[in-house]
């Protein structure tokens, strides 16, 4: 309501939330993990979800009901139907995606999870028509990532490598 | 696995797996660090949504060093050593003479090592319980944030479900000033093959 608004929302793992016109949204520690921070500019609406997984297909017949904010190929799309309640256009939004690291380096054959994330980030916005404006990805350390959504600025704080905008 | 069919009985007899578990391995870090105390919490066995995990372990973005061995076998699970920044260094310098803890190759190797003793004298107990056979990978290293350690480890296992099963236990030393947490994370489907080889599933 007020342009005075300071919210901070926090988003846990394989969890989302939206904001329009001031105020944060955060996630802390984005390891594998992939955030993704979507913003329509001319409402200033802004969501972010934090994927834990790529994709939920795998896994769809284990037990039913899951929460698809877990899952690159879910989450995102619920994310978009949030944003538009609040009065987001789901043709003008652009985003900007963190994280996909992989933390313990000395391994491994094959694509990593965070690999994984990233690619299916990647291709779940290509579908959706959504260009990525701003990213921070892969490397093998974590972030935390805040999405201002009065302006759209994305910041990604890290331990001992100081913070970047996107 | 059905979030309901984790009930209490089930926890109980988890947590009493990871007791005799943690108990075997604090005997081994003890005999490391020549014979130092170590006390340990009564060890934790708790489902909890998948989204509170990451708040178990530490405030989220504080800097802490994980120690991570994926155990392969008949089930497939994670152990995760953490502990404070400066109690890895304590670590190190308590077992590298002349070393002030830093995490250099030499550091991290102890690191590395005292993982290899603690998870193999764990799951050595597990095994001989559940009959079940584990062996585990070489463990890697990360010094980063509690939240982005704690969630890879949950996307690593496949943490799929929205409850997780963690079986968790902290231990300190009396003089050295060494806290960790001992956490184990099964992977899908693990969980139900170590309650049924104890008659539980």
């Amino acid at each position: 309501m007020s342009t005075l608004n300071m919210d901070t929302i926090k988003v846990k793992i394989a969890d989302l939330a939206v904001l329009r016109e001031s105020g944060v949204i955060i996630t802390v520690g984005l390891g594998s993990c992939v955030g993704i921070g979507l913003y329509d500019e001319s409402s200033r609406v802004g969501g972010l979800a934090h994927i834990l997984l790529s994709e939920s297909l795998q896994f769809q017949n284990r037990s039913g009901m899951l929460n698809k904010a877990k899952f690159a190929d879910t989450a995102i799309p619920i994310l978009i139907g949030e944003m538009e309640k609040i009065g987001g256009k789901r043709t003008r939004l652009q985003a900007k995606i963190a994280g996909g690291s992989q933390l313990f380096s000395s391994n491994k054959s094959g694509i990593s999870v965070g690999e994984k994330n990233i690619d299916a980030v990647r291709r779940a916005l290509e579908q959706l028509n959504i260009p990525i404006v701003g990213e921070d990805l892969g490397g093998s350390h974590g972030r935390t990532m805040r999405l201002y959504v009065d302006s759209g600025r994305v910041t990604i704080s890290t331990v001992g490598k100081g913070v970047i905008v996107l | 696995m059905d979030d309901s069919s984790i009930d209490s009985t089930r926890l109980d007899v988890l947590k009493e797996l990871a007791n005799i578990g943690v108990g075997n391995a604090v005997t081994s870090l003890s005999t490391l660090l020549s014979g130092e105390k170590i006390d340990m919490d009564v060890p934790e066995a708790i489902l909890i949504p998948l989204q509170d995990v990451p708040d178990t372990l530490a405030a989220e973005e504080l800097a802490m060093v994980g120690v991570y061995i994926k155990a392969h076998g008949d089930v497939d699970l994670t152990v995760l050593f953490v502990l404070s920044v400066d109690s890895a260094a304590n670590l190190i310098a308590s077992l590298v003479p002349g070393s002030t803890g830093e995490f250099d190759d030499m550091g991290i190797s102890v690191l590395m090592e005292v993982g290899n003793i603690l998870t193999a004298s764990y799951l050595n107990a597990i095994s001989i319980m559940t009959e079940l056979n584990l062996m585990p990978s070489p463990p890697e290293v990360a010094v980063d944030m509690a939240g982005a350690i704690i969630s890879t480890v949950l996307a690593e296992s496949s943490a799929i479900e929205d409850n997780i099963v963690l079986l968790k236990t902290s231990l300190s030393t009396r003089q050295m000033e060494i806290e960790g947490s001992i956490l184990i994370v099964p992977d899908i489907g693990s969980m139900e093959k170590l309650l049924g080889m104890l008659g539980l599933w």
